[in-house]
C-alpha cells in the first residue's frame, strides 16, 4: 500500500539495522551455490518457438466447426453457442439449407474478442463448434482475427467421432423421415381406430 | 370477492375467479398449458397442479379448474404439488422429440421453461417414441406434430374461439393428432396466432422459420396499421429487418390476438423493391439535392401562382405527426388545405359518421364481445376489419343475435342473420329499422317534436323488399339488453351513420347499455378527419390540377391510384402539372411518376401515434434504425468485410421530416398531444380515446330518405370493397401474403348473372386492361341482386375494369 508522505512527516522511522560481515558472506555463498546448483541441470525453460509441446486435446484455443460422421456440417445454427458467449464474440444466420437441415448461412467468431472459455462448446448441443489446442493464431490486422465460416468449418469430427445430431432428432430431412430415427417408433396411422 | 393465501400472501379477487389467475395478480406464474385466459379452463394437461392447504378444499388439486373461494390456503410450493409437476411433466415429455435446437420455438417455448422450472432434467424413459407425420398448412403456419403435448389449445382456439372448422384434433390415445383432415392451406384468416397460443413447437411461424431466436431479436410495442381497429402489436426485428409481429394484449381493443393481415403484412418494409433512395426526375440524387430541389421548385412555382397554386395530399395510412405536420404546413404557407384521401364518396360517409360519435354512444372493440345483440350495416368485417369478426363470434358464442344488413353477401364465422339490401337502400333500411323499433313498441317515449319527425319520417320511407323483415328486427331491437350498432364507412351513404346514431340513441332509452361502432377506411382515418382533413375532397383538386391554378402536389404515403376509381383521368392530371414530388415507402404506382421522390421511412424506423377507429390514441415504438438488412448487404452469405459509418439503404427518413423541412425545418419528432389538444380542444392519453363531444339527443336530418336510388332500381351498381387481402395498401405489398390473395373474381346473384349470361367460374377478360385482368364469376344468393361485387385491389387497371363495368350496366 502506497502512503501519503504528507503523512509520515515529524513521524520517526526506525533506525535501518546494521549487518555483520559473517551474515553479509552466508548470503554471498549460498547465492552463488544456488546458482552452481542448476547450472549441472537440464534447462525446464521450452524454447518456444523453435521447440513447441503436444498439448492435451482438450486445450482451448482456437476454435473449430466440425462435421458429423456423415460429412455434414454439425452446427445447425440454434443459436446457443452466440447467446452463451460471455463476450459476445459469434454471430451467425440460420437459414433453411438442403432437405429441410437447418444451417448456419454464415457463421463468425471475432477472435480479438474471444477469451477462450469453452462455453461455447459446452453449450452446443450437436457437438459442432469446439475448441482445438491450436493456439498460434495471432494477427497483425484485426480483420484477420474474424473468422468466418469457411475459415472455421473443417472437414472431420474433432473430439466427438461419433455424434449425429439428425439420427436423434424427430425432424424429417433428407434420407431421415418421421419415425427412421433414433428410438423411434414408425408414424402411427391416425385414421386407424385400433385401440 | 373471495379472499384467499396464496404462498402467504393474502389477495381479494372477483367472484368465479380461478386460482390460478388469482395468483397471477401475485405475480405468482403457476405452470400451465392448457389453461388460456381467452380460452378458458378444461384441466387437460395436470401441470397446474397447488397444494390447497385450507378452507373448502384441500390436498392437491389443478389451479386452473378451482373457483378462488373465502378462506382459501394455497401453497405452490407444497411438496406433492410440486412431486405431482414433475412426473407429469415427464409423462408430457415421454415421447417429445429431440428438438429444440431446430425448432423454432426455442427460446420462448413454455414447455422447455416448464420442463427445466419442473425439475425434468434427464431423460429415463428408453422406449420408442411416437412420431406423426406432418402437414402442409400453407404459407403462414408450420407443422410439425411430434411435439404436440395434447393440451387442446389449438382445437379450442380454432373452432370454437374462431370459428372455422378445417383444423382440429381426431384420434385417441397415442395417436391424438391435431391438424387438418388433408393437408392444405388454413383457412381461418386468425391461423398466425396458433403460433402464439400452442404452448410448444407445433405451430411456428413459417414466413421467420429459422431466422432467428427471441432472445436476439429487437422487440418493441407497436401498433397495426393494416386496418382501423388498430390492433396491439409487438414487433421483432433483427439484423435490420422487421421478421415478426405478435398479439399484444389490450383490453379494450384486440384482447389476445390479431389477424394474419396484420401478423404477415410487415414484409412490404423489407421488399427488395421497397425504395429507398431518392430520385429527381426519376435519376437517383442525394437526400439533400433532392430536398433542396423540391423547397426551390416549390418556391419558384409559390411566386408565380400564390400559395394557392400547391396542394398537399396526405393519406390515412401516414402517422399523426405527418398529418399534423401537413396540417400546420398548409397553416404556415397558405398552400391548399391537405386531403387525405382520393374517395370522397368514403370520405363524405366517414365525416358523417364521425360526427355521429359522441363521448357516450362510442364503444370499444371487446365491448362489442358483451353485446346481446349486434347489428351491422354495410360492414363486412372479415374484409375491413378482420377481428370485429372475431368479436362478433364471441358476442355470437355467449348466446348474442348478429345480424348484417348489406349488399354484400356477408360472410362470418358465426351464425348471423343476413338480410341483402341493395347499397342505394341502406339509409331506407336503417328508416325501417326505426319504425319498426318506435311503432308498435312502447318501451320509447317520443316527444311532440320527436312524433312529428317520425311520422316525416314513416311517410318519407319508401317500401323494400325487406322492409317487413327489418321492421321485425327493429322491434326486436327494442327488447335488447345490450345492443350494438356497426356501421361500416366506404359501402353506406353518407345518410346511414347519423340514421344507426339516430336508432341508437332510441334505443338506448329501452336498453341497459348500447353503442356505436364504425370501423373506417384506414388505419388513421380518425387522425386524418381529427386535424382538419375530412372536408378537403380530391375531387375538387383534382379539378383545380386539370384548370392548372394547382401546379405543384406534394402527395405523402399516398398512392393515389390505388384510392382514385378513374386511373386514366388522374394519370393525365397528374402529368399536367409541374411538379409532383412523391413521398413513400412502398413501390406504389404515383412513385414512377414523381417529378421529386424522396424515401420515407416504415413504422419500423420512424414509429408514430395513429387514432384508432374509436379515436383510442396509440403509440409505435421503433424498433430498428432503418438500412437494408444484413442478409441483403451480404448477399446472403456473411456481412460484409468492411468499416464504413451509414447504415447502407439507410436514406429513408420519417415522412413528418421532410414536410417540417418545408415548413418549420425542425429535426424533433413533433409532439402531436398538443396539437390534438388544439384540434379537439381537449386532452388525450396515450392507450386513451381522444374526447369526443358529448352527447347530442338531435335528431339528424332525414329529408332525404325518402328519395330513392336515381335511376331504375333493376339497375346494376359496382361496389368495390376491402378484401382480407390484397385490399390494404401496406399490406398489399407483403411478400409474405401475396400467396393467399385469392384471384380476383366477380361475386352476383344468380339471377343478376343469368341476366349478365354469366355462369360460376366464368373467366371473364377485361378488354384493354394493362396489365391483362381476368375476372372469375362466382356466384352467391346473398348478395342482393343487382350487385356486382368485386374486391379492392392494388395494382390492378381500375379504369379498365369500370369501363366493362359500366359498358354491362349501360346495356
Ligand atoms: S470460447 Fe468463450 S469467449 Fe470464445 S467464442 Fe466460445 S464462449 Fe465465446
Ligand atoms: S451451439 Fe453448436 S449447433 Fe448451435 S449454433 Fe453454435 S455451433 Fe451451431
Ligand atoms: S398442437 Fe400445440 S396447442 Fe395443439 S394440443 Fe398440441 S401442444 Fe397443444
Ligand atoms: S384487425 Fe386490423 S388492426 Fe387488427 S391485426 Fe387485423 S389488420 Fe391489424
Ligand atoms: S393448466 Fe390446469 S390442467 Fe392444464
Amino acid at each position: 500500500m502506497t502512503q501519503d508522505p504528507s503523512q509520515l512527516k515529524g513521524k520517526s522511522l526506525p533506525p535501518p539495522r546494521e549487518t555483520s560481515g559473517a551474515e553479509a558472506l552466508k548470503a554471498l555463498v549460498t547465492g552463488f551455490a544456488t546458482t552452481l546448483k542448476h547450472l549441472g541441470r537440464r534447462p525446464i525453460t521450452e524454447q518456444y518457438p523453435e521447440e513447441k509441446r503436444e498439448l492435451p486435446a482438450r486445450s482451448r484455443a482456437r476454435i473449430i466447426l466440425t462435421r458429423d460422421p456423415d460429412g455434414a456440417e454439425r452446427c445447425v445454427a440454434c443459436y446457443l453457442c452466440s447467446a452463451v458467449c460471455p463476450v459476445s464474440c459469434i454471430s451467425m444466420q440460420s437459414i433453411e439449407g438442403q432437405g429441410g437441415r437447418r444451417m448456419a448461412a454464415w457463421f463468425r467468431i471475432n477472435f480479438g474478442r474471444c477469451i477462450y472459455c469453452g462455453l461455447c462448446e459446452e453449450a452446443c448441443p450437436t457437438s459442432a463448434i469446439q475448441l482445438t489446442p491450436d493456439y498460434e493464431h495471432c494477427q497483425r490486422a484485426i480483420l484477420k482475427s474474424v473468422y468466418e465460416k469457411e475459415d472455421l468449418l473443417v472437414d472431420h469430427c474433432g473430439k466427438d467421432p461419433d455424434y449425429n445430431f439428425y439420427r436423434h432428432a424427430g425432424v424429417a430431412t433428407e434420407g431421415l423421415d418421421k419415425g427412421r430415427h433414433e428410438k423411434e417408433a414408425p408414424p402411427v396411422n391416425v385414421r386407424s381406430n385400433m385401440p | 370477492m373471495p379472499t384467499l393465501t396464496i404462498d402467504n400472501r393474502p389477495v381479494t379477487v372477483p367472484d368465479g375467479t380461478k386460482v390460478i389467475t388469482a395468483a397471477e395478480q401475485l405475480g405468482i406464474m403457476i405452470p400451465r398449458f392448457c389453461y388460456h385466459p381467452a380460452l378458458g379452463s378444461v384441466g387437460a394437461c395436470r401441470v397446474c397442479a397447488v397444494g390447497f392447504k385450507e378452507g373448502p378444499i384441500k390436498g392437491v388439486e389443478m389451479s386452473c379448474m378451482v373457483d378462488a373461494q373465502e378462506g382459501m390456503v394455497v401453497a405452490t410450493d407444497d411438496p406433492d404439488a410440486v412431486d405431482l409437476r414433475k412426473h407429469v411433466i415427464e409423462l408430457l415429455m415421454l415421447h417429445h422429440p429431440h428438438d429444440c435446437p431446430v425448432c423454432d420455438e426455442g427460446g420462448h417455448c413454455l414447455l422447455q421453461d416448464m420442463t427445466i422450472s419442473g425439475g425434468h432434467g434427464r431423460r429415463r424413459y428408453a422406449g420408442a417414441k411416437r412420431t406423426h407425420l406432418d402437414q402442409d398448412l400453407g404459407p403462414l403456419v408450420q407443422h410439425e406434430m411430434n411435439r404436440c403435448i395434447q393440451c387442446y389449445r389449438c382445437s379450442r382456439f380454432y373452432q370454437q374461439f374462431c370459428g372455422y372448422r378445417d383444423l382440429g384434433v381426431t384420434g385417441i390415445g397415442t395417436r391424438v393428432y391435431f391438424g387438418r383432415s388433408e393437408p392444405g392451406t388454413l383457412e381461418s384468416p386468425f391461423s398466425g396466432n396458433l403460433t402464439d397460443i400452442c404452448p410448444t413447437g407445433v405451430y411456428t411461424d413459417k414466413p421467420s422459420r429459422f431466422y432467428g431466436r427471441r432472445w436476439d431479436y429487437e422487440r418493441a410495442p407497436s401498433v397495426c396499421i393494416h386496418c382501423s381497429l388498430g390492433c396491439s402489436l409487438t414487433v421483432s426485428a433483427r439484423y435490420r429487418k422487421a421478421v415478426r409481429h405478435e398479439a399484444r394484449f389490450n383490453a379494450q381493443v384486440n384482447g389476445h390476438f390479431i389477424c394474419d393481415r396484420g401478423r404477415y403484412a410487415y414484409a412490404y418494409a423489407s421488399q427488395p423493391e421497397r425504395p429507398r433512395d431518392a430520385l429527381i426526375a426519376g435519376r437517383p440524387a442525394t437526400l439533400a439535392q433532392a430536398a433542396t430541389q423540391m423547397s426551390e421548385r416549390l418556391a419558384a412555382i409559390e411566386k408565380g401562382t400564390g400559395p394557392d397554386g400547391i396542394a398537399l395530399m396526405g393519406s390515412a395510412r401516414s402517422s399523426l405527426e405527418t398529418q399534423a405536420l401537413l396540417a400546420r404546413l398548409h397553416s404556415e404557407k397558405g398552400w391548399r388545405t391537405p386531403c387525405f384521401s382520393a374517395d370522397d364518396a368514403a370520405t363524405r360517409v366517414v365525416s358523417s359518421a364521425l360526427n355521429t360519435l359522441n363521448a357516450t354512444n362510442t364503444i370499444a372493440l371487446t365491448e362489442i364481445e358483451g353485446a346481446d345483440t349486434v347489428l351491422l350495416v354495410g360492414a363486412d368485417p372479415i374484409g375491413e376489419a378482420p377481428m370485429l369478426a372475431l368479436a362478433l363470434r364471441q358476442a355470437q358464442r355467449d348466446g348474442s343475435r348478429i345480424i348484417t344488413v348489406d349488399p354484400r353477401p356477408v360472410t362470418l364465422p358465426c351464425a348471423h342473420d343476413h338480410i341483402a339490401v341493395s347499397g342505394d337502400d341502406l339509409a331506407t333500411a336503417v328508416a325501417h329499422l326505426i319504425i319498426g323499433a318506435l311503432e308498435p313498441s312502447r318501451e320509447i317515449a317520443l316527444d311532440a317534436d320527436q312524433q312529428d319527425r317520425f311520422k316525416t319520417l314513416k311517410q318519407e320511407t319508401r317500401d323494400i323488399p325487406a322492409a317487413a323483415e327489418l321492421r321485425a328486427i327493429g322491434h326486436a331491437l327494442t327488447t335488447a339488453w345490450r345492443p350494438a350498432f356497426v356501421c361500416g364507412t366506404t359501402v353506406p351513404d353518407p345518410d346511414v351513420p347519423p340514421l344507426m346514431g339516430l336508432l341508437q340513441a332510441l334505443v338506448q332509452t329501452s336498453c341497459m347499455w348500447s353503442g356505436l361502432f364504425f370501423p373506417l377506411p384506414g388505419a388513421n382515418t380518425f387522425g386524418a378527419h381529427c386535424l382538419g382533413g375530412s372536408d378537403a375532397l380530391f375531387e375538387p383538386l383534382l379539378a383545380a390540377v386539370e384548370a392548372g391554378q394547382v401546379k405543384a402536389l406534394v402527395v405523402v404515403e399516398n398512392d393515389l391510384f390505388s384510392e382514385y376509381p378513374d386511373q386514366q383521368r388522374l394519370a393525365a392530371a397528374l402529368e399536367s402539372l409541374e411538379l409532383l414530388v412523391v413521398m413513400d415507402c412502398v413501390p406504389s404506382a404515383i412513385t414512377a411518376r414523381a417529378d421529386i421522390f424522396l424515401p420515407t421511412q416504415t413504422i419500423y424506423e420512424a414509429g408514430g401515434h395513429y387514432l384508432n377507429n374509436e379515436g383510442r390514441l396509440q403509440v409505435a415504438t421503433p424498433v430498428i434504425a432503418g438500412g437494408l438488412s444484413i442478409m441483403d448487404t451480404g448477399g446472403g452469405n456473411h456481412p460484409p468485410r468492411e468499416f464504413r459509418e451509414d447504415i447502407p439503404g439507410g436514406t429513408p427518413r420519417p415522412a413528418w421530416q421532410y414536410v417540417a423541412g418545408l415548413a418549420t425545418g425542425e429535426t424533433d419528432p413533433p409532439d402531436v398531444k398538443p396539437l390534438l389538444d388544439e384540434a379537439l380542444t381537449a386532452g388525450v392519453a396515450d392507450g386513451e380515446r381522444v374526447s369526443l363531444p358529448s352527447a347530442s339527443r338531435e335528431w339528424p336530418s332525414i329529408e332525404r330518405i325518402g328519395a330513392g336510388p336515381e335511376g331504375d332500381a333493376g339497375g346494376l351498381t359496382l361496389i368495390e370493397s376491402a378484401a382480407t387481402f390484397g385490399s390494404e395498401p401496406l399490406a398489399a405489398f407483403s411478400t409474405v401474403l401475396a400467396e393467399l390473395t385469392p384471384l380476383f373474381g366477380v361475386t352476383v346473384h344468380s339471377e343478376t348473372a343469368q341476366r349478365l349470361g354469366w355462369r360460376a367460374g366464368d373467366r371473364i377478360v377485361i378488354p384493354d386492361s394493362a396489365p391483362a385482368l381476368e375476372v372469375v364469376v362466382t356466384l352467391d344468393d346473398r348478395a342482393a341482386p343487382g350487385v356486382l361485387l368485386v374486391p379492392r385491389r392494388i395494382g390492378i387497371d381500375r379504369t379498365a375494369l369500370r369501363r366493362y363495368m359500366a359498358h354491362l350496366l349501360a346495356e
